[in-house]
């Protein structure tokens, strides 16, 4: 009887207890899990992680970049008005100007491979000491982890049924169909992701990239390379091997617009029939992390799936 | 006019015409051997292609053919970007050497180097440059103001600019540009990701139009460089002997100083700053053919090459699938080579 009303007692305590207090509680892409007395107010972003968050209408009080702002794909058409930018390089951070920030909360993501959060370990021993790091876990899907945004965004106040969030994520949606739509009419299209340096062209496995996973889920073909880079990532081919895979459609890394530019100036470039009849596309690669732009993304992929000539490769 | 060589060459005519005959058989040798590794270099590639089909590219050129694409756009370009560069470091480090009278002058002992590093690390940094064809012009601008700077700060005081004021002013400069030059790469990861294959010394993506870009450059520089060989070699007796024989000393080294920078400026343009060559060949070269600079030049010009083109095509085929760059190979080829050689011969002093 008395462990009956314990028992009671306990998972009235459970249940009742966290709204009544507003206290906050989440588990980390690290397994890790967070608990503070309050939702926690002033958070400081990796670029990412702003990226996840601003569109689903939590604003961090800083961020740190991984390199110039004016550079980081992923804050593109963000409105930054008013956030502190406290580090502009990969693996640093203004630590003084983070603790004038007094934030309650870091948010970044867990890679899984490294065992560390983004910005790396010299980023996250500085900040750790001011708040919690926490946030989701980079994995196979760029679609999870904006859900996951969603579901921390939530838990931090967000209103996902807000007109212009849900607007967003059904015109992703729709995209996304359109997407599913294009690739089952040509399933003989093969497409080949690579990044393009003045001393090799890199051919991406699909395995070292969420976007692409989503993509071969969605039912593009993507050609995976050999890979014999220790890092997994790349297979990187001597510009004189530039036709090693001939695809019927180049998706170009898109983080920076050299990479076409540099493409384009080696004379083997064009050795890829692909490249010869101007069936080359976007990349979006590493920087997707909300649903407007894996929209305008996805709907880029989607017309030149369209009209690209699926028979142009064997 | 004993006075003229004070070394242990023969004086009978008889000797120096026959010393000559071996010295000029010796360039034509070189030069065959250059031209053999040219081919080599046009044979070799990260592709295996079949010599026949890489005589037919040359030959008989298909716009339609891969392995013909392969030859004529990719490694034609580069081997003669090679043969270019690697004459110009060789001549710009004799010229320097013999200028200034120091053993250890090369293009980078006097900021040329530094120079355009600095030009080419501002243009990614500021203007957003990423294209090797635009990084040329900035180089090579940059090589030449660093060396302006250089030269009038050594210009200042009674003396003018003596050997040892160019070198120690060249150093200061060269110090300040890359401590610049760092500050810059250390705050901006984006331009230290885009000049790193630069700053190593690389003949790989260099296209026709670089090439193009850097001749003219190259042939004026060379040609003015083999032009001062006699007012080097008066030099060399040191500045006294030399206005003593009416050699207008200030001169001489103002235009010597010109073709190296011309030379140096436009192969570090081409390909980098590569540094081991231009120091180290001229003492190869001095060993070779004795003290006068009408001999060390060309020797210089035909032996740089070699080891340029030579660590390159080596570089090609050590790490496939990828490529060692060139500056790299150089210096790891070269140093030994150049320890043995200052073992076992005395190198000639300057």
């Amino acid at each position: 009887m008395f462990r009956a009303v314990a028992f009671t007692l306990a998972l009235f305590t459970m249940t009742t207890l966290p709204g009544m207090a507003q206290g906050w509680h989440y588990v980390g892409g690290d397994g890790n899990a967070v608990e503070l007395d309050a939702v926690p107010q002033r958070i400081i972003a990796s670029q990412d992680a702003a990226a996840g968050l601003i569109p689903l209408g939590i604003r961090p009080v800083g961020i740190y970049a991984d390199s110039a702002v004016a550079d980081a794909k992923a804050l593109q058409g963000l409105d930054l008005a008013g956030i502190e930018i406290i580090g502009q390089a990969w693996g640093e951070v203004d630590i003084e100007k983070a603790a004038a920030l007094e934030p309650d909360l870091i948010v970044a993501e867990y890679w899984p491979l490294e065992s560390t959060w983004s910005g790396g370990d010299d980023v996250v021993s500085a900040l750790a000491p001011l708040a919690p790091v926490t946030g989701p876990e980079q994995g196979a899907s760029i679609l999870t982890l904006i859900e996951d945004y969603e579901a921390l965004a939530q838990s931090l106040g967000a209103d996902l049924a807000a007109p212009s969030i849900a607007a967003e994520k059904s015109a992703f949606q729709a995209a996304l169909a359109e997407f599913k739509a294009a690739t089952a009419a040509k399933p003989d299209l093969t497409a080949l992701a690579v990044w393009a340096g003045a001393d090799a062209l890199y051919v991406a496995a699909t395995a070292g990239s969420s976007e692409l996973m989503d993509f071969a889920n969605w039912g593009l073909d993507l050609i995976d390379p050999e890979v014999a880079d220790d890092r997994g990532y790349w297979e990187i081919l001597s510009w004189e091997n530039a036709d090693k895979y001939q695809p019927d459609l180049i998706m170009v890394d898109n983080r920076s617009d050299a990479t076409m530019q540099t493409a384009m100036a080696q004379p083997t470039w064009t050795l890829m029939k692909a490249a010869q009849a101007g069936q080359v596309a976007d990349w979006p690669a590493f920087w997707l992390r909300n649903y407007r732009v894996y929209a305008s993304e996805l709907a880029k992929l989607t017309a030149a799936i369209k009209a690209a000539d699926a028979d142009l490769a064997p | 006019m004993l006075i003229w060589r004070p070394d242990h060459r023969p004086t009978s005519e008889g000797g120096r015409a026959r010393a000559a005959a071996r010295l000029a058989l010796g360039l034509l040798l070189l030069a065959l051997a250059l031209f053999a590794l040219a081919l080599i270099s046009l044979a070799t590639g990260a592709r295996a292609i079949p010599l026949e089909n890489v005589w037919a590219a040359l030959v008989a050129f298909d716009p339609n053919a891969t392995e013909h694409r392969i030859v004529w756009d990719l490694r034609l370009p580069r081997t003669i970007v090679g043969l270019m560069v690697g004459a110009a470091l060789g001549l710009a480090g004799a010229v320097l050497q013999g200028a200034t009278r120091n053993p250890l002058a090369d293009p980078s002992i006097l900021g040329i180097h530094a120079g355009a590093s600095l030009a080419v690390v501002l243009g990614v940094a500021l203007l957003g440059m990423t294209q090797l064809s635009s990084y040329v012009w900035l180089a090579f601008a940059g090589a030449g103001l660093s060396m302006l700077v250089v030269y009038s700060v050594a210009s200042v005081g009674r003396d003018g600019a003596t050997p040892v004021k160019l070198a120690l002013a060249g150093a200061a400069i060269t110090a300040v540009l890359y401590a610049i030059i760092n500050a810059i790469l250390l705050t901006s990861p984006r331009t230290l990701d885009e000049v790193r294959f630069w700053q190593v010394g690389s003949l790989s993506g260099r296209t026709v139009d670089i090439a193009l870009q850097v001749a003219p450059f190259l042939l004026i520089g060379a040609l003015l460089a083999l032009a001062t060989a006699r007012l080097l070699d008066g030099l060399s007796m040191g500045d006294d002997v030399a206005r003593a024989i009416g050699q207008r000393v200030g001169l001489s080294r103002g235009l010597a100083g010109l073709a190296a920078v011309v030379l140096a400026g436009a192969s570090t343009a081409a390909a980098g700053p590569i540094a081991f060559v231009g120091l180290t060949v001229p003492h190869v070269a001095r060993a070779i053919a004795g003290p006068s600079y009408r001999w060390i030049l060309p020797y210089s010009m035909l032996l740089a090459p070699i080891l340029l083109l030579g660590a390159d095509v080596i570089g090609r085929v050590i790490a496939t699938p990828g490529e060692v760059q060139v500056g790299i190979v150089t210096a790891f080829l070269g140093a030994p080579v150049f320890m043995a050689l200052v073992r076992r011969r005395k190198l000639a002093a300057l």
